[in-house]
């Protein structure tokens, strides 16, 4: 079986809310698979009950084909799990809890070659309060390798780090697919997800949206195309043209700043030729992102 | 699991504000309160004597007067400089034996001379009575005349303790209880805000091995406190441990467990470390006062002491001060232990009940 996670109806109750609403999905080994969606989507807690952290209301989870609710001691041993901002203790060095948390598993950590692997060696003898938020966060993400698991899980990894520092955790993560393991990770910023996901999982108040591979989700999107242009001569009339073939929108700020969805190839080649009389300043054509999808699903943005 | 136990002995040693607060703290009491009420044996103060008289008599009885041991005695020359060192609160009470005292010429003086300030009345009144009762003797030999009637002394066998003594036990209930307390609840409540418990639950590691380590790695700690107090206790201000020391060390270590489970309660009801923080001070401090630690109960008024002999630390140190000053068995009031155990059963199955390294 190819199958290294399988979640079935799902659901978690807490009252009267439901923040998982029976969802089902499958992960395949060696793939990097991605819960997308807003805080209170339901993300963590899907993964958390992954994790065996918390407990489903009703469904079933099985990983490496064994059952989240009967056999976790032995899941325990085979994943990795990062959580979501969490810190590690205070008054030991990076070098003696990566060798504690090996303990727990009964192995011995090269607890050096790890730390080489995210850039800290120089840290090995430091506390983890001494460490800047990007390197907490690459800490936190070897701490879970110590195992050598099959699969690592991953909850919000970047969140709240600078462009930089979100490059170089995306680096590691890619190192750590091709070790192959199996990665499941959440994420708010779709940008990460189109970049690192080989599939991932549209959520929203509870439920998947949408589910499959990154870039077919991406071209089953009703406008895939896209032009964005800055047309300072451009007249009412066009406008108007413009309006009836796709999904034209002013993007604000400087005026005559436009962004254009599309359906098909050949309406995009009839609008560039349109905007092209009006001698645009700037013009550039693209596919439609994860994040049009996003907007085209659940008609909002994703806010920070 | 050796290892969790080995890295949180770390982990409390490197945190040098909290070993102060469960070392030195309580140190710093000690020191105090030893400075105050510590005493030697026989702390009557000083005593003058001003010998004019050079018969036998005379000199016998301030050698037996210097022989009791309870004054520190010294001699002076004349009754006017000793009254001066009285004024100046050097010697609280002067024995002056006039010249030709003790001769038995009729005309020499037959009354030895006690000065004292009404403050030092009870030096004064041991002094009385020892010279009344030597002179007696001395009268009596004279007279060739046999005692008919006396006393027969039997010593006690409850061994003796101060005030101080009490207080150090006191202060190690005190030690024990704020570190045990506060230190479990902040920590706990500390990993919990942080996740490392929620961390912990995904590795395969048990939550009794988790507690476990914690718990015995603070015993250590507990250990090395009470063997401080102790020592400088018994070696700076001459304090008496009279009873065993290892039950001392095992009423301690009991005594912290209940402490540590208490801690483990308030972790578990506490959203934040703040307000673990505020919780464990508000559970710590009425009980510092109230359970005993500087004072009887007894002395409190009754209604207040018919309900404080019933807070965790009150028996325990009923306990350890029976133990310590008065060489009584663990058992010697059963209730005490038992009350202790009783409370050990509460405080552990709330903690059983809420205390969880991750949320549902």
């Amino acid at each position: 079986m190819n199958n290294v996670i399988a979640v079935k109806n799902l659901v978690k109750k807490y009252k009267d809310l439901k923040a998982v609403n029976n969802i089902s999905f499958e992960v395949v080994k060696g793939e990097i698979f991605g819960l997308l969606g807003e805080n209170g989507a339901g993300k963590t807690t899907t993964l958390e009950m992954i994790e065996g952290l918390r407990k489903p209301t009703s469904g079933t989870i099985k990983v490496l084909g064994l059952a989240t609710k009967k056999e976790m001691d032995k899941i325990k041993e085979k994943i990795g799990v990062q959580l979501q901002s969490s810190a590690y203790y205070n008054y030991l060095s990076l070098k003696e809890i990566l060798e504690l948390f090996g303990e727990f598993y009964g192995k011995d950590v090269d607890a050096l070659k790890l730390l080489e692997m995210v850039g800290l060696i120089s840290k090995a003898n430091s506390y983890v309060g001494k460490l800047s938020g990007g390197q907490k966060q690459r800490f936190s993400i070897i701490a879970s390798l110590v195992n050598d698991p099959e699969i690592v899980f991953l909850d919000e990894p970047t969140t709240g780090l600078d462009p930089l520092a979100r490059r170089n955790l995306w680096e590691l993560i890619a190192k750590i697919k091709e070790q192959g393991k199996t990665i499941i990770l959440t994420t708010h910023y779709l940008e990460e997800a189109e970049v690192l996901c080989d599939r991932v999982a549209i959520m929203e108040k509870g439920r998947i949206l949408k589910i499959g591979e990154t870039h077919k989700l991406i071209e089953s999107s009703k406008d895939p195309y896209k032009i964005s242009f800055y047309a300072p001569k451009i007249d009412r009339n066009t406008i108007k043209e413009l309006e009836n073939m796709g999904n034209l929108s002013n993007l604000g700020g400087k005026t005559n700043h436009f962004e254009m969805r599309l359906k098909s190839q050949s309406l995009l080649n009839s609008a560039i030729s349109i905007i092209h009389k009006f001698s645009p300043e700037s013009l550039t054509v693209g596919r439609s992102t994860l994040e049009d999808l996003f907007i085209e699903l659940t008609g909002k943005r994703i806010e920070e | 699991m050796f290892k969790l136990f080995i890295a949180d002995l770390k982990m409390l040693l490197r945190n040098k504000q909290a070993l102060f607060w469960s070392l030195f703290f309580p140190l710093i009491f000690t020191f105090v309160f030893g400075s105050f009420f510590a005493k030697g044996d026989g702390g009557n103060g000083t005593l003058s004597i001003v010998n004019k008289s050079n018969t036998e008599i005379a000199k016998n009885f301030e050698t037996s007067l210097k022989d009791t041991g309870i004054f520190k005695v010294q001699n002076d020359d004349s009754f006017d400089k000793a009254k001066e060192l009285m004024d100046k609160d050097k010697v609280s009470v002067v024995v002056y034996i006039p010249e030709r005292f003790g001769s038995l010429e009729p005309n020499s003086p037959k009354k030895i001379k006690i000065y004292y300030v009404p403050t030092n009345r009870q030096s004064e009144s041991i002094v009385e009575s020892f010279s009344d009762k030597y002179l007696t003797t001395v009268n009596m030999q004279i007279q060739k005349a046999l005692p008919i009637f006396s006393v027969e002394k039997e010593e006690g066998n409850k061994p003796k303790f101060n005030y101080f003594d009490f207080i150090l036990i006191g202060l190690i209930g005190m030690a024990l209880m704020n570190s045990s307390i506060q230190g479990v609840a902040i920590a706990m409540s500390k990993y919990k805000e942080d996740k490392i418990l929620k961390r912990m639950t995904t590795t395969p590691v048990k939550s009794w091995q988790f507690i476990g380590a914690e718990v015995f790695s603070r015993l250590v700690l507990n250990v090395v406190q009470v063997t401080l107090i102790l020592v400088i206790g018994t070696y700076a201000y001459d304090a008496h441990i009279n009873g065993s020391i290892f039950l001392v060390y095992v009423l301690s270590l009991i005594g912290a467990i209940l402490f540590q489970s208490i801690g483990f309660v308030i972790a578990s009801f506490a959203k934040t470390t703040d307000a673990a923080e505020g919780m464990s001070t508000a559970i710590t401090v009425p009980m510092m006062f109230l359970a005993g630690v500087f004072f009887p109960i007894e002395s409190l008024p009754k209604w207040l002491s018919s309900v404080v002999q019933y807070l965790p630390l009150a028996p325990l140190l009923r306990n350890l001060r029976g133990v310590a000053l008065e060489k009584n068995s663990i058992f010697e009031n059963p209730n005490n232990m038992g009350l202790v155990l009783v409370w050990i059963v509460i405080m552990l199955l709330i903690a059983a009940k809420r205390f969880r390294l991750s949320e549902e």
